[in-house]
């Protein structure tokens, strides 16, 4: 950050719309660890948790059983394992959100991936949400942000290290989930899943090719975009955040130029003053981008790595999605702010967005399977770098690391390893069928790596989330909510081409989907076009649930639900006013289609699964339970997410929060 | 670009007669036009608008 410039941060703050809004957090870190320590006597332990998100306890045995995770294997001779269950739904952000809270999403308030306004009728990802600025000041054709617009973290309720900051302990959480942006206080954080890009996505890829007869335009969550070569010289533009500065919100943007070697594959980029020079086939590491938004005075920081994918006859260079440069980061990536400064000087630069894994590449065609191992297992080798460099500096308190290699390569090519899945590949490379025994025993290095920094006062946990289940067939539940009176139309031969609820006539509708496993009462009072009396809510809600149990696949004639819950009695707690009325729970091999999250009908209601997000978790939680060890005796029988909070708590001699309702997984019950 | 009338509460015309030269508009019309347009922009292009949601799931890879 140049010293004669405006502060770039102070205005970048100031503006909610730049990028994926940039929170006006004020957090603590000049009285870091400035409090007077107070006397305990458990102030001494260490607690390491290490959070791999999809583990799944069936693979984890299969790979154990293969002798391919010896140091797993030599854990659960001397200590304690149990699956855990996880949350209905189980869904990562509602999963994470009760391990962090220790409780049920009533109280935390995160119940879907996809929350609704019922006012306004408009969807939001429920664990944050961005404010724009109330007041601003035209200059020109520029518009300044006079009064701060901010993004605030939905997840309510408490959470784990909150009494541990009390009491001095230090607390370390390493791409924690649901904790977008990070929560102020002592603890040191770096954000994690909920973390965009630096267009407000949750990760927007370029690719840059010349082939005329490639599908151009934006994919949602990738753009693909023609280039012409004059001379074998291209001239590339590629788009950064819309420019909140300016009036008219145009898109800031950096022109980047390529040549390329006529007789060789071989490219040369340059870009902002730098040359790369890459081979077809070559990753380059983090490349700083900056996007100017004012002249002179404001621009923001964002970094990309350029893959060649093809040289000649067509050249074909992906660009990565534009992550947040933690070295300059632009929206609240950690706490204390400076800190995804001082982790990338001593790490380098490293992946800031949520979900690192290209998976739409994958499921658009944009990577085969073994580009995109490639790119997943970079993203591990990163995510392993800064594990060392943590746990090698970890001393005391409370270590909590999270690992997304092995939930997003199981969604992705855990076909690859089941004959029986509809999409494998019996002539896929070895290292392709293997992916995911590769990514549990990176697991398995971890595991020892932690267990050698362990004393008599430590106590280590590993959990995931949820584990897996193959997605084979999609369930299109809004057009079955049509066709059992549920949702009404006001055209029955229009309402397939429905973008998003666009036929729906509301007055007649007792019930919509929204989200990945709700329904929603479209009850008077409380919806934007509420017809249902609330003394018929019950009856509605009971009548949904009777029907869908008996929803049946008429390929396989099995049943598609194992079951549906009425969300006021499976729920309890200050937030279960927002909660949706019905949770659905899948049965294996089935969940919601893609086209039913949104408002789309499609004519079919039961179809085969063809992405290649082909496994899923969002079903029932006890068709996708997580696994749970730990070092010390695990005394409850069916251990939960919730329960890990008092859990942890109590290592450090603290009670559980009054709004916990989990228990200490150490206590008989 | 054609133009249509619309009807306004008098004291919404007289705040926005006040205030658009201070909010460095050249115009009432443009003032309130602008204003609209922004609150347009939140529902079809804002950071939470339909758009922005799917893309965000589209990125997750939940949706395709």
């Amino acid at each position: 950050m140049s010293d004669n410039k405006i502060n770039r941060r102070e205005f970048l703050t100031r503006s909610a719309k730049a990028a994926a809004g940039l929170a006006a957090a004020s957090h603590l870190g000049n009285t870091l660890f400035a409090a007077p320590m107070i006397k305990n006597s458990k102030i001494d332990e260490k607690v390491f948790i290490l959070g791999i998100d999809g583990m799944d306890p069936g693979l984890l045995h299969h790979f154990i059983q293969k002798g391919m995770l010896p140091n797993f294997k030599k854990f659960l001779r001397n200590n304690s394992y149990s699956p855990l269950r996880t949350t209905l739904p189980p869904q990562s952000p509602v999963a994470w959100a009760s391990f962090i809270s220790g409780a049920n999403p009533g109280v935390h308030g995160i119940y879907d991936f996809v929350h609704r306004d019922p006012a306004q009728f408009l969807p939001f990802l429920s664990t944050s949400r961005t404010y724009s600025p109330e007041k601003n000041i035209n200059l020109g054709s520029w518009s300044i942000p006079l009064k701060s617009g901010k993004v605030e973290l939905l997840r309510k309720g408490p959470t784990f290290w909150s009494e541990l900051e009390k009491h001095d302990i230090p607390v370390l959480l390493y791409k924690l989930p649901a904790n977008f942006p990070v929560t102020e206080g002592k603890a040191k954080q770096i954000s994690g899943l909920g973390t965009p890009d630096l267009l407000g996505t949750y990760g927007t890829f370029t690719l840059f090719t010349e082939n005329k007869n490639e599908n151009l335009g934006n994919l949602g969550g990738g753009r693909i975009v023609q280039v012409q070569s004059y001379d074998h010289k291209f001239q590339c533009t590629l788009e950064g955040p819309s420019n909140p500065l300016n009036k008219k919100e145009e898109t800031s943007h950096t022109i980047f130029k390529i040549s390329r070697d006529p007789w060789n594959d071989t490219i040369k980029i340059d870009i902002q003053g730098k040359e790369l020079i890459l081979k077809k086939g070559e990753w380059t590491k983090w490349i700083p981008v900056e996007f100017t938004l004012l002249p002179v005075f404001a621009s923001v920081h964002g970094m990309v790595r350029f893959y060649v994918q093809k040289v000649h006859p067509f050249l074909r260079l992906y660009v990565s999605p534009i992550n947040v440069d933690p070295l300059h980061p632009d929206s609240p990536l950690s706490n204390p702010d400076d800190y995804s400064q001082k982790i990338s000087k001593k790490i380098d630069r490293f992946y800031t967005q949520g979900f690192p894994e290209d998976t739409k590449a994958l499921s658009y065609g944009i990577f085969s399977d073994e580009e995109f191992l490639v790119q997943s297992k970079s993203v591990l080798n990163e995510r392993l770098q800064a594990f060392d460099y943590q746990l090698n500096h970890f001393n005391k308190g409370l270590f909590f690391f999270y690992f997304s290699s092995v939930d997003q390569n199981s969604h992705m090519l855990l076909r690859t390893m089941n004959p029986s899945h509809p999409l494998y590949d019996p002539n896929a490379p070895p290292q392709v069928k293997n992916a995911i025994a590769y990514f549990y025993q990176a697991m398995d290095t971890v595991l020892a790596q932690t267990v050698s920094k362990m004393d008599n006062r430590s106590t280590l946990f590993v959990l995931s989330d949820h584990g897996f289940s193959p997605f084979t067939r999609e369930f299109n539940i809004s057009t079955w909510m049509v066709e059992n009176g549920f949702t009404a139309v006001t055209d029955k031969n229009q309402y397939h081409k429905s973008i998003f609820y666009d036929y729906v006539d509301w007055k007649k509708t007792k019930a919509y989907v929204m989200g990945l496993n709700s329904i929603y009462i479209n009850l008077y009072g409380r919806e934007m076009h509420g017809s249902v009396l609330p003394d018929e809510r019950d009856r509605i809600v009971a009548e949904i649930i009777h029907k869908l149990k008996e929803v049946r696949d008429p390929k396989t004639g099995k049943k598609v639900l194992v079951g549906a819950y009425d969300a006021q009695k499976i729920y309890s707690g200050p937030q279960l006013k927002i909660a949706p009325d019905v949770i659905i729970g899948y049965d294996q091999g089935y969940r919601i289609s893609d086209y039913s999250v949104l408002g789309q009908f499609p004519h079919e209601i039961i179809g085969d699964r063809t992405d290649k997000w082909s496994s899923d978790h969002c079903m029932h939680p006890n068709i996708v339970p997580g696994v749970l060890l730990c070092s010390r005796e695990i005394k409850k029988q069916s251990p939960a997410l919730w329960d890990l909070a008092p859990s942890i708590l109590e290592r450090f001699g603290f009670s559980a929060h009054p709004l916990m309702d989990g228990k200490s997984i150490f206590k008989k019950m | 670009m054609a133009v249509k009338k619309i009807k306004i509460q008098k004291e919404l015309l007289d705040k926005a007669n006040k205030y658009y030269q201070t909010a460095g508009y050249s115009s009432v019309e443009e003032f309130i036009s602008h204003i609209l347009e922004k609150e347009f922009n939140k529902i079809e292009d804002g950071d939470d608008s339909l758009d922005a949601v799917k893309k965000r799931l589209q990125g997750l890879g939940y949706i395709s």
